[in-house]
């Protein structure tokens, strides 16, 4: 079945769970440290080992950062939340239950926007029912290379990690939808420091409700949980398979029974884990080890004032304020360091709408580009917002060209320093000198007869060509404006 | 009657000015304990000893007494630890084979602050398998005796600890109470035991049973020296949430405050309640018309809700024990079953061997009481009823200071005489209200059947541990039930 047809006959309904590590020095019971990648089992004191005796106690940054979770997704925090249990046997497990929060979470009823990805122009209100702080489990290794096939291997570095999960409304209606929210949500978090959304270490993970239902009707159809996807793309993946395997199952009068499944991304096939008819009681109490999080208005007021401000109201100030497109606004305001660049970049070379534009244009098209090639982002580079306004400047003097400025860029993201010196030190100065400049175009023409006689005959782009080598004679350093300028006059004033 | 104090061992208080007046050593307090320990091994008081670092610690207590001076009135004092209660490299097994080889790497708070005042544990004392008992018999070491009455049970679960001191092997020791489990003992074995404030004492360090109710408290023949051990353990502790803030904690001092101008409650749910001796409640009626006597005023009150509090107390406990216990899988430490060949095995194995038979009993309760479509029914229902209780008991201490009850129905039982699990149960009935409400309570002797303890029950208001303390004090000024000595015992 194509989904173009299955999209035209059903609606995709999808809703997502995301648990978010947040970014604490400690566990969230206990002052064990968190990290990552560390020996296995290293990073483990009493409380997570659950040795006998031992009491959970709540980490105040992690409510602190959780808070801010809530803030910034516009949820209700409330006054009061209750610690639960919710309880599993599994070896990486080690208390035998889990410390969450259940009848009683932190926050709901919040919402984020995110640009409809079948037309950015638009917005999209993406309903949150709620965010719960809950501790991670540990890790169990089934690798037969590592510990043989008959051996489990379990690593409780990661038990007691504080998470938070953000449980989404059923209001997403495509995989791109799902992945724009994602998105959204990943750089929202990052943005107010509530974690370092690693994918790759597992501090942003995302599960998956999913059913299909045909367009007018009102009840949802049967879901299914995908589990476990930890990237954006084996999110979309997986919800395509998925939505292709329920509508043929649809198609051919069957019923989609709920079921947890998994999604293989090498075969790029969605499985089924297990099946929901004998889902599990997790016999969930609150837990009487912890007293009740009670969060006073004063608390949460603080919290909400050491908020930064959001990418959305940072990017519709930069549009009304500098005149920067909605697009480029976006970008500069993609991630926190950059736009604190940007703005440091504008407050001490002048906040003009013009200027705005010019440096808007200068990070999208030279610095992003040089900070890709060489792995690096804004925060790890050496370009100083001090040493771009300078750079800048010389081209606007024409003192530099465009070319050499571009040059200089790649080398200040690596090595920083003062472009004036550089241009100095490598000799960079423009050259729009005339007498200077007469004598290359002179050597250029010469050596070029061909060039000459086809733009004589109307081929403009041989001036181009020409204007190439002398660019490339003067190493980038010749004002094009100007070259260009002597080259059309020697060339009207005939043979040479 | 209390310049006669027989031939009861010292307490305390009294080793305490024998040692400041160099009567004695702490080195000689603790090899004296350690014999008598090893003394009456019959009794199966004793799951482990501190020989060689007790000793040792009881040198260094008696040189930071010369050099210095005494760290507290417990400075060089034996005590004696129940085996739920950690002590850094020693053995913790609660009773039970699933904790078999199991040494805690770390101390519960109750035992650094006794050692940081300079009391001297010397060993862990045998209780109920993970305190869920009470009558000690449910223990892996096999069954303690009660030392009145060597075919009697010492009640439980910390049956152990109450032993011990009625034995004489040393004047203090530490018990755990869910529902009755310190004070049940010390009126069985007849001396003084005492269950504080909900949070008063922290509980890091105390094997869970049930969280909510669980409580650290000490075992002594006098309140005072109770009241020396509360005062040196309690108050705050950053490593337990529900543990109070520091505050008044100053039992001791208030002691002798006297008699005068104070109410003391009797409920009459508890005084005519069916099923209770009547030695034991003409003991415990003497008792308060002493208190009267002495200048105290009685009165009758109600508790409504009693008749639900054993059903209510077993609900919470075994939901709470059912979760406590969800970490003994044998996949970190203690028991691993050997016949295990898969995950499930290893936990069915390790689980089955491990545990004894009341604890399966209430961890199948507690599963139940906590399943989907049964918790509303039960668990939230009996949260309803504590706080019913509880309200039971505020509308109470409007019009008293303190409520006296029998402590238990009757006296210490036949070992082996109760088997029907829900007649053990049943015998909580006096005891458990304190725990699910929070209240502290105190058990005192006030008389004996036919050569048996018989303990009165005062229960105080939440955070007033020192007024069930001082009429304690008072009564034991007046009376000589807590220096009789058991048959036998005379040192």
């Amino acid at each position: 079945m194509n989904t173009q047809r299955i999209f035209s006959d059903y609606e995709v309904v999808i809703g997502l769970e995301v648990h978010v590590h947040l970014d604490t020095e400690a566990k969230l019971f206990t002052s064990c440290p968190v990290s990552y990648g560390a020996e296995p089992n290293t990073r483990v004191s009493e409380v997570c080992l659950a040795l006998p005796g031992t009491l959970p106690v709540i980490s105040e940054r992690a409510v602190d950062r959780a808070v801010r979770a809530a803030l910034v997704t516009q949820c209700k925090v409330h006054p009061i939340s209750v610690f639960a249990r919710k309880h599993y046997f599994y070896p990486d497990l080690p208390k035998g239950y889990q410390i969450s929060q259940f009848e009683e979470p932190l926050a709901t009823g919040g919402y984020i926007e995110i640009s409809d990805p079948e037309d950015a122009s638009r917005h999209l209100r993406i309903g949150l029912t709620r965010i719960h702080i809950e501790e991670d489990a540990g890790k169990s290794i089934h690798d037969p290379a590592l510990a043989g096939s008959e051996v489990t291997l379990i690593d409780l570095n990661r038990a007691g990690v504080p998470l938070i999960e953000i449980v989404s409304e059923p209001d997403l209606r495509s995989p791109e939808e799902a992945v724009t929210y994602l998105r959204t949500l990943h750089r929202i978090l990052r943005y107010v420091d509530v974690s370092n959304v690693d994918m790759e270490k597992g501090q942003f993970r995302c599960d998956a409700n999913i059913s299909l239902r045909p367009h007018g009707e009102v009840r949802f159809g049967t879901r299914t949980e995908l589990k476990n996807l930890n990237s954006f793309r084996s999110v979309q993946s997986a919800l395509h398979a998925e939505i292709i395997r329920q509508a043929e199952l649809l198609e051919d009068g069957g019923e989609v029974v709920q079921a947890t499944m998994g999604y293989d991304a090498d075969r790029d096939r969605v499985f089924v884990m297990r099946l929901k008819e004998n889902a599990d009681d997790y016999r969930y109490f609150p837990d009487p080890d912890l007293i009740p999080l009670r969060l006073s208005p004063a608390r949460i007021d603080e919290i909400r004032n050491s908020l930064p401000e959001l990418p959305s109201g940072r990017r519709d100030r930069f549009c009304n304020l500098f005149g920067l497109s909605t697009y480029d606004a976006e970008v500069i305001t993609s991630s926190r360091p950059l736009a604190d660049f940007f703005e440091d970049v504008l407050a001490i070379g002048g906040e003009t709408a013009d200027f705005a534009k010019t440096v808007s244009n200068w990070i999208q098209r030279d610095v992003l580009g040089a900070l890709r090639d060489r792995d690096l982002d804004i925060e790890t580079s050496s370009l100083t917002p001090e040493a771009l306004v300078n750079l800048l400047r010389m081209v606007e003097v024409r003192r530099v060209t465009v070319k050499s400025a571009r040059d200089l860029i790649c080398e200040l993201v690596v090595s920083g320093g003062n472009p004036e010196d550089l241009v100095e030190q490598r000799g960079l100065e423009a050259v729009s000198d005339a007498s200077i400049l007469d004598t290359v175009i002179q050597e250029v023409l010469s050596e070029n007869p061909d060039a000459i006689s086809s733009y004589r005959s109307g081929e403009e782009k041989s001036l181009n060509f020409l204007m190439g080598q002398v660019m490339r004679k003067t190493k980038g350093k010749a004002e094009a404006s100007a070259v260009r300028t002597f080259l059309i006059e020697k060339l009207k004033v005939g043979p040479t | 009657m209390r310049d006669d104090p027989g031939n009861r061992p010292p307490t305390a208080m009294e080793l305490q000015n024998m040692l400041a007046e160099g009567q004695t050593t702490s080195v000689q307090l603790v090899e004296d304990a350690l014999s008598r320990a090893k003394a009456s091994e019959d009794l199966g008081i004793f799951v482990s000893l501190r020989e060689d670092s007790a000793i040792k610690e009881a040198q260094a207590s008696d040189r930071v007494r010369s050099e210095k001076k005494a760290r507290s009135r417990l400075e060089g004092i034996p005590v004696a630890i129940k085996d739920n209660i950690a002590i850094a490299g020693e053995p913790l097994s609660c009773g039970s084979k699933i904790l078999d080889g199991y040494s805690s790497p770390f101390s519960s708070t109750a035992v650094e602050r006794l050692r940081a005042f300079g009391a001297i544990p010397i060993g862990a004392t045998n209780m109920d398998e993970f305190a869920m008992g009470s009558s000690t018999e449910h223990s892996i070491h096999g069954s303690t005796l009660n030392p009145w009455q060597k075919d009697r049970v010492p009640g439980g679960s910390s049956g152990g600890s109450a032993a011990a001191v009625a034995a004489g092997v040393v004047p203090i020791a530490l018990g755990s109470d869910t529902g009755g489990s310190i004070r049940q003992p010390a009126s069985f074995c007849g001396v003084v035991g005492m269950k504080p404030t909900y949070g008063r004492i922290s509980r890091w360090g105390l094997v869970a049973f049930a969280s909510s109710l669980d409580q650290i408290g000490p075992i002594a023949h006098t309140a005072e020296d109770c009241a020396l051990v509360l005062d040196c353990i309690g108050g705050s502790d950053s490593r337990d949430s529900t543990c109070l803030p520091s505050g008044s904690t100053d039992c001791y001092g208030v002691l002798n405050a006297g008699l005068e101008n104070l109410v003391i409650g009797l409920p009459k749910e508890y005084f005519q309640s069916t099923g209770v001796d009547a030695a034991v409640l003409e003991k415990v009626y003497a008792a308060v018309k002493h208190l009267e006597e002495s200048g105290a005023e009685l009165r009758e009150i109600s508790l409504p809700h009693t008749e639900y509090a054993v059903s209510t107390y077993y609900l919470v406990a075994t939901a709470e024990a059912s979760s406590n216990l969800a970490r003994y899988d044998g996949a970190r430490y203690g028991k691993r079953s050997d016949a295990a060949r898969s995950l499930v095995g290893m936990y069915e194995g390790s689980r089955s061997e491990g545990f004894g038979e009341e604890v399966k009993r209430r961890i199948l309760l507690g599963t139940y009481v906590l399943s989907a479509g049964y918790y509303d029914a039960y668990y939230r229902k009996a949260q309803k009823v504590r706080t019913l209780l509880r309200r039971d008991f505020e509308e109470a201490f409007l019009e008293c200071d303190v409520i006296a009850t029998p402590t238990c129905p009757e006296v210490a039982f036949p070992l082996g005489s109760k088997l029907d699990p829900l007649a053990m149960y049943l015998s909580d009935v006096f005891t458990v209200s304190a725990n699910l409400v929070g209240v502290p309570g105190v058990s005192l002797p006030c008389g004996f059947k036919e050569g048996l303890p018989i303990g009165l029950q005062l229960l105080g208001q939440a955070g007033d541990d020192a007024m069930p303390l001082r009429i304690a004090h008072e009564y034991q000024k007046a009376t000589n039930f807590h220096c009789a000595v058991p048959p036998g015992m005379a040192p």
